[in-house]
């Protein structure tokens, strides 16, 4: 996001909490899907990571769910996300670009939504 | 709904598709979601700033410049993919958490009502700006007045490929049928 003006980086109390970093570049919004690793090391994980993974052994979710149930703003959510990535705990699907929509995709969700 | 949780299961292997419903006040966007989701649907506050710029980071944020707007969210697990749902406000001092929204988004459901037909003005205009492909679904209401669908389209100024489809809002199936209108407009438009 823009701020214009020049904002200095300040490690949030969440991600301290976490022992996570802010990643400089994050692709994750509300929509990108989120699962565990399959070799997540899940022990020693300090809240509210902790509960963002107790939330995910059930089934992946979108960071928008995510941030829902942990009663976490999106914002600090889209980040512990991205910190979480970035070592290993998390793996992410972002939503394919939009532009030129794969019709492959189309197609499911047709049949999908005929379906129903 | 809950019953149809098991065949219903995400897998990482989901691919996740957004999909915008678009509207004036009171047009019948909550509804719409909540016809459509498989979830019970969620209702966040998303934070602005008064100058209109979205939130990213808390530090620091006064709490008398900001602003809040309702977001509707809704799922829909089929397979292979997820729709996300989210239902957003079509006025044009969103346009920060709108540009948000749609970036990424597969197309957006304009909800219109012609009871107040002027109101989709500035959501139309949102969504041509943004570029990204759109059907329009009137919701129909007791008391709106029936307009035949060309003159409808010509107070909306819609091009002759847009779907212009009626909708109640509150049936899952009338919901869904709007939503394939669009998808399939979407694939049109890929494919030509
Ligand atoms: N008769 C009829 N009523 C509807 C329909 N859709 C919505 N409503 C009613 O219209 C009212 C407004 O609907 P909402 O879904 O809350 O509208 P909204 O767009 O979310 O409104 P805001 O969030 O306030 O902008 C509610 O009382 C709904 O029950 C419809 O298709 N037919
Ligand atoms: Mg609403």
């Amino acid at each position: 996001m823009t701020s214009g003006r020049q904002r200095r980086r300040v490690v949030p109390d969440y991600m301290a909490a976490a022992r996570l970093s802010v990643p400089e570049h994050i692709s994750v919004e509300r929509t990108t899907l989120v699962s565990i690793a399959a070799d997540a090391d899940a022990g020693g994980l300090d809240p509210p990571a902790s509960h963002l993974l107790a939330l995910l052994r059930d089934e992946p979710l979108s960071v928008y769910e995510c941030a829902a149930h942990l009663g976490l703003p999106y914002c600090v959510v889209r980040l512990l996300v991205a910190g979480l990535v970035g070592n290993g705990t998390l793996l992410t699907r972002d939503p394919p670009p939009s532009d030129l929509p794969d019709i492959e995709i189309l197609e499911l969700v047709l049949s999908g939504l005929r379906a129903l | 709904m809950a019953s149809a949780r098991s065949d219903r299961r995400i897998s990482a292997d989901h691919i996740p598709v957004k999909l915008v419903i678009a509207g004036p006040f009171g047009v019948g966007k909550t509804t719409i979601v909540g016809a459509l989701s498989e979830i019970e649907p969620l209702n966040t506050e998303e934070v602005l700033t008064q100058a209109g710029t979205l939130v990213d980071d808390l530090t620091g944020v006064n709490e008398k410049t900001t602003t809040t707007t309702a977001i509707d969210f809704g799922r829909l697990t089929l397979p292979g993919v997820v729709l996300y749902l989210f239902g957003a406000p079509g006025q044009t001092r969103f346009q920060v958490l709108w540009d948000e929204l749609v970036r990424g988004a597969l197309g957006v459901l304009v909800l219109a009502d012609t009871r107040r037909i002027d109101d989709s003005f500035a959501v139309l205009d949102l969504v041509e700006n943004a570029g990204i492909r759109y059907a329009v679904a009137v919701n129909h209401f007791p008391d709106s007045p029936q307009y035949p669908p060309e003159a409808l389209r010509q107070a909306l100024d819609l091009d002759p490929r847009t779907p212009l489809l009626v909708c109640d809002a509150r049936d899952p199936a009338s919901a869904r049928a709007s939503l394939i209108a669009l998808v399939e407009h979407i694939r049109e438009l890929v494919l030509s």
